[in-house]
């Protein structure tokens, strides 16, 4: 038995760098209010909710292979139920309140629109422009229901974090707070996907990427855990719109917008679908870059965006970071022969 | 009397629309296995050569001639360019043209302004129709456009090329075994398909606003006449047309338009649950 073990791949030699890359990333995102300027930690904060974002799809793109052009309607309808129920509740655990109603008005939309897709047997293509069309009404809603969504001026007033209980309350309202929280959301998420599609689960949703009616012949509900990957990716994506909604203060149906959606896909494929890392670093990058660009002219990035869906399309499919991953190891390789021996 | 028929006419002239783009697309679909994100844009260079035309100086029908050459000569150049490089990677054909719909866009935004333009139809005024007095223009869009899908039809049904296209959508490697140069028929349908959805938008542009994003407000309707009807045949798009069209325009009178276009959404999720390959299966 143990040959056999020996002479496959080891499974274990490949994680150990990513797992040395993320836990540097952290140390850098941990001690990064020591130095920096206010204005630079607010710019990350909004960075690590994008990638939240990113991280829901890739969940969802990466892992089990459909992919939602339509994702910024859920990250949309947790950022408006921030602003719109926030306010009815009077305590400090109204963010708190209005986060919850957010994420389930998502997880019970993501679940009717997902059983009917799922179980009806839409895949692929046919998935992805669905879902898309289910953004354009969203946006639609935020842009006409204006008694409801402020219409295009869009809606202020969503609470800040905070928790009341046994009389004592606490309120997030510092920058540096706000950006420590949003941390410990996205690595908690991070950890939890990571170790959930680290095992068993993860070997059965890449199953159903390769070969979809193969794993139902083994047995496996493949619509079930597909359903399941969409509502809980969507419901992701709801958390990240209400952090977003709360630290911005401000909700704009651009937040449910197509743009959005598009923006969302490219910070995934920047970093490479699948691996759950590349999306937030990928998310990092874009966001910086979308900045550079916009600075010189803000029509321009749709621009670019267009352009790097076409180049991705023939140059990098896999992703950006993978690429760069792999001239890198391509690199080390050539300096260090004695490496590649091993 | 005249409510009801006035009704029908306005579900007639965006069936009407809805079917010239949705041919397109899902002919398409049908033969490629392609998802073109960027078809909407067809419609708008339709519009915009309208619009620029008429500013130059020129009428109405030269647009008409004009606008499907134009959308031909694009539909031509996406095709040979990206496209056929991509038949086999259906998200990847997603991206890459939803890639260059956004270059379209911005671009024509960049270098005609964002500013709506306008387009005016070559007849105005209202003619009595059945006790209903109905705009001159609509009733010619509805009878341009039928003329339109019935030429389709009997090119699909009558012609060489009509024979050859049918071949493919119903099994490719035997149509090229066959020695039916399938390359050559793909391009040729993915620039009628384009060439269509540009005299829609000439027949569209004096009705609404042109402007550069104007082909995304037409892409996802014709998605749902194309998921609801399936792919692949005529009889499929005029389904789905008839009751997208159909349905959202009776519930304008109803509601307000987001909710409609939400129920029309509703609606086509769930008949997909119920008939996955649409109304008409090809």
């Amino acid at each position: 038995m143990t040959s056999v073990d020996q002479s496959l791949p080891r499974r274990t030699a490949w994680p150990k760098g990513w797992l040395v890359l993320s836990a540097g990333l952290l140390v850098l995102v941990l001690l990064y209010p020591t130095w920096t300027d206010p204005y630079s930690l607010t710019v990350l904060r909004d960075a690590m909710i994008f990638a939240l974002f990113a991280v829901s799809l890739d969940y969802m793109w990466g892992k089990s292979g459909v992919l939602s052009f339509g994702h910024a309607a859920f990250f949309g309808i947790g950022a408006y139920a921030m602003p719109i129920i926030g306010p009815m509740v009077p305590t400090a655990n109204a963010a708190l309140v209005a986060l919850l109603a957010g994420v389930a008005v998502a997880g019970i939309v993501a679940f009717v629109v997902g059983y009917f897709l799922i179980f009806g047997g839409v895949r692929g293509p046919y998935f992805t422009i669905v879902t898309l069309a289910l953004c354009l009404v969203a946006q639609h809603i935020a842009i006409g229901w204006s008694e409801m969504t402020g219409g295009d001026a869009g809606l202020i007033g969503a609470p800040p974090f905070g928790i009341e209980m046994f009389g004592l309350s606490y309120l997030i309202l510092d920058s540096v707070e706000q950006y420590y929280l949003v941390t410990a959301i996205l690595t908690a998420t991070l950890c939890v996907l990571w170790l959930a599609c680290g095992g068993h689960y993860g070997r059965v949703l890449a199953a159903i990427q390769d070969n979809e009616v193969r794993a139902r012949t083994l047995g496996y509900n493949t619509s079930g855990y597909l359903l399941v990957v969409f509502v809980i990716s969507c419901m992701l994506a709801a958390v990240a719109g209400a952090l977003y909604a709360v630290v911005s203060g401000y909700v704009a149906p651009d937040s449910v917008g197509l743009l959005l959606s598009t923006q969302v896909v490219v910070w995934v494929a920047v970093g490479g679908r699948g691996t759950l890392l590349g999306p937030v670093i990928g998310a990092f990058l874009a966001i910086r870059l979308q900045q550079v660009v916009s600075s010189i002219d803000f029509r321009l990035w749709p621009l670019v965006v267009g352009a790097f869906f076409v180049a991705m399309v023939f140059l990098f499919p896999d992703g950006v970071l993978p690429l760069v991953r792999r001239w890198m190891a391509r690199a080390w390789g050539r300096l260090v022969p004695s490496s590649g021996a091993r | 009397m005249s409510d009801t028929v006035t009704l029908i006419l306005n579900a007639l002239t965006l069936i009407s629309i809805l079917m010239l783009v949705g041919l397109g697309l899902a002919i398409i679909f049908g033969l490629m296995g392609v998802i073109n994100m960027a078809h909407g844009e067809f419609v708008t260079f339709g519009a915009f050569t309208l619009s620029l035309l008429q500013t130059a100086g020129g009428n109405y029908w030269m647009a008409l001639v004009l606008a499907p050459i134009v959308g031909a000569t694009a539909g031509f150049v996406l095709e040979r360019s990206i496209i056929q490089h991509l038949y086999t990677r259906p998200l990847a054909t997603i991206l890459a043209t939803w890639g260059v719909s956004l270059i379209i866009q911005q671009s024509l935004q960049l270098i005609l302004g964002a500013g709506p333009r306008q387009g005016t139809g070559p007849i105005s005024g209202a003619v009595n129709f059945l006790g209903a007095d109905y705009p001159a223009y609509r009733l010619m869009l509805i009878a341009f456009a039928a003329v339109i899908v019935a030429v389709v039809i009997a090119m699909f049904r009558y012609t060489r090329f009509g024979l050859d296209l049918r071949a493919v959508i119903q099994d490719r490697d035997m149509a090229e075994a066959l020695g039916i140069d399938t390359r050559r028929v793909c391009t040729i349908a993915f620039a009628s398909g384009a060439a269509l959805a540009s005299i829609a938008g000439v027949l569209i542009a004096p009705m609404t606003k042109v402007i550069a994003l104007m082909g995304a407000s037409y892409l996802a309707p014709s998605f749902f006449v194309v998921i609801v009807g399936g792919a692949g045949s005529i009889a499929g798009v005029a389904a789905g047309s008839a009751v997208v069209g159909g349905l959202e325009t009776v519930l304008n009178y109803e509601v307000p338009a987001t909710v409609s276009q939400a129920i029309v959404l509703i609606t086509a999720v769930v008949l997909v649950r119920f008939r996955p390959r649409g109304l008409v299966p090809s």
